[in-house]
């Protein structure tokens, strides 16, 4: 009989649940979404590819979490990439991170950032950086 | 938007590093990191078999320093930041660190040594080979005796002190364990051995030196342990034991085994919990924790002085290896 290990509280919030899961079009015109922030999930999904990330081809796999941690900052925008990953920090609560060999986007979404400013103006700037 | 691309051909300070026996390839725009990392990386005889790369941008812009941390992770990325200059991206499939970084940061030795070489460790780990359990470890005549506890039982200052009894130091807080194919090799890190304000009565050498304020708000004596104690820095080894350490109030000790199944439970509540899709790293992780549990493992309960116990230890160790002999 195997014993189940005694984890470590999930400081990273790895593992957070995320029970609002989308899915709109198939093939390379997918968005599968899945967050525990029901507006996030609606957003994303009435959004849609087009608006998300223009005129790319390709499914996109989505999984943001809405992160409740209070980190009182709100600065500008930066733009990380090392050529696979491109991060998008605003301020230190909000990561939104986009692997473009595997085509996912996912990250947290401070609770002071509003989901019109997330699918019209964070995502799109970061999948087309 | 500000868009910062972390490009190596931008970076013309590269080289081969290793840390924990783990291989890092290494590139930086900055001279300063280059050196402060050059100085870190130890070379070892026993290498873990997958290596890590590590891209570094320093804005020479910027001087912000290190600032509070915040860490997140979602699927194979964790991410770090110490304020908004200072910036980690750690992809565990593809094993890679890519960070943005201030030119204060870039030149805070004690910030790399500390923090973010041990960080990096413990993130990638999984992924290189390189499990990081909390104990200590101490060397003598090539084997290993591996010494956990939880926080506050004294596994730094019994370190100490078995360096000053015969023993050689490789770790005194996190050992990283690898796997080889005939055993288990434990890595030391360049750490240094961190001593709580109390230890000045055991140590009196430590009278007119000087309390840090650690990474984690603690006061503490963080010493060059080869420098502080003329103790002989081992940087890896085979463990061979593994012994729970526990303060009892009466004077005296007595080891008691341990079965398998605690010792896995220890291990495992020094490691973090990793995504499903990680599963090869997983699957890596348990079978180095498996082999770690079926080590000999005692727990040794002692009430006295770190004297005492390094005493007791010594005399178990040197037991233990003439049972081997015979």
């Amino acid at each position: 009989m195997t014993v189940e290990p005694c984890w470590h509280p999930d400081l990273l919030r790895r593992f957070v649940p995320t029970p609002y899961v989308f899915s709109k079009g198939d093939g390379p015109n997918r968005l599968f979404v899945e967050s525990n922030d029901l507006e996030i999930a609606l957003g994303i999904r009435q959004a849609g590819l087009a608006q998300l990330r223009g005129k790319r081809v390709g499914a996109l796999l989505c999984k943001l979490i809405r992160d409740l941690a209070d980190l009182g900052d709100r600065s500008e925008i930066t733009i990380i990439s090392d050529g696979t990953l491109r991060v998008l920090y605003l301020g230190r609560a909000t990561i939104l991170i986009y692997d473009q060999e595997r085509s996912e986007l996912f990250g947290f979404v401070a609770r002071n950032v509003k989901v019109e400013e997330l699918v019209s103006s964070l995502i799109p700037g970061l999948l087309n950086a | 938007m500000p868009f910062l691309s972390i490009d190596p051909t931008d970076m013309y300070y590269s080289r081969e590093l290793c840390f924990a026996g783990a291989a890092c390839d290494l590139r930086t725009n900055s001279p300063w990191l280059y050196g402060i990392l050059e100085g870190l990386s130890i070379s070892t005889r026993e290498t873990v078999p997958g290596g890590f790369r590590m891209w570094v941008a320093v804005d020479e812009s910027s001087d912000e320093a290190v600032g509070e941390p915040h860490f997140r992770g979602l699927h194979h990325v964790v991410t770090a930041s110490f304020g908004g200059s200072n910036v980690f991206v750690f992809d565990i499939l593809r094993r890679t660190l890519s960070a943005s970084v201030s030119a204060a940061i870039a030149r805070d030795g004690r910030f790399w040594k500390e923090k973010l070489i041990p960080i990096t460790l413990g993130i990638l780990g999984a992924a290189i080979g390189l499990v990081p359990v909390h104990c200590a470890c101490l060397e003598m005549d090539g084997a290993g005796l591996l010494i956990a506890g939880v926080s506050g039982t004294g596994k730094s200052t019994l370190s100490v002190t078995l360096s000053k009894a015969g023993f050689n130091y490789v770790s005194d807080d996190w050992t990283y364990i690898s796997r080889r194919h005939d055993g288990l090799v434990a890595h030391g890190t360049s750490a240094p051995v961190k001593l709580l304000p109390d230890a000045v009565e055991h140590f009196r050498s430590l009278m007119g030196r000087s309390l840090q304020r650690s990474m984690n708000g603690e006061l503490a004596y963080e010493l060059d342990i080869a420098e502080a104690f003329g103790a002989r820095v081992e940087r890896g080894c085979v463990p061979r034991w593994l012994v729970f350490l526990e303060r009892s109030r009466g004077a005296g000790s007595v080891f008691t085994p341990m079965s398998s199944a605690e010792a896995r439970r220890y291990v495992n509540s020094s490691v973090e919990r990793l995504p499903s899709r990680l599963f090869e790293a997983v699957a890596m992780r348990a079978q180095t924790i498996e082999q770690v549990a079926l080590l000999p493992s005692w727990r040794f309960r002692y009430g006295g002085t770190p004297q005492f116990a390094a005493q007791e230890l010594r005399e178990f160790v040197l037991h233990r290896k003439q049972e081997i002999y015979v």
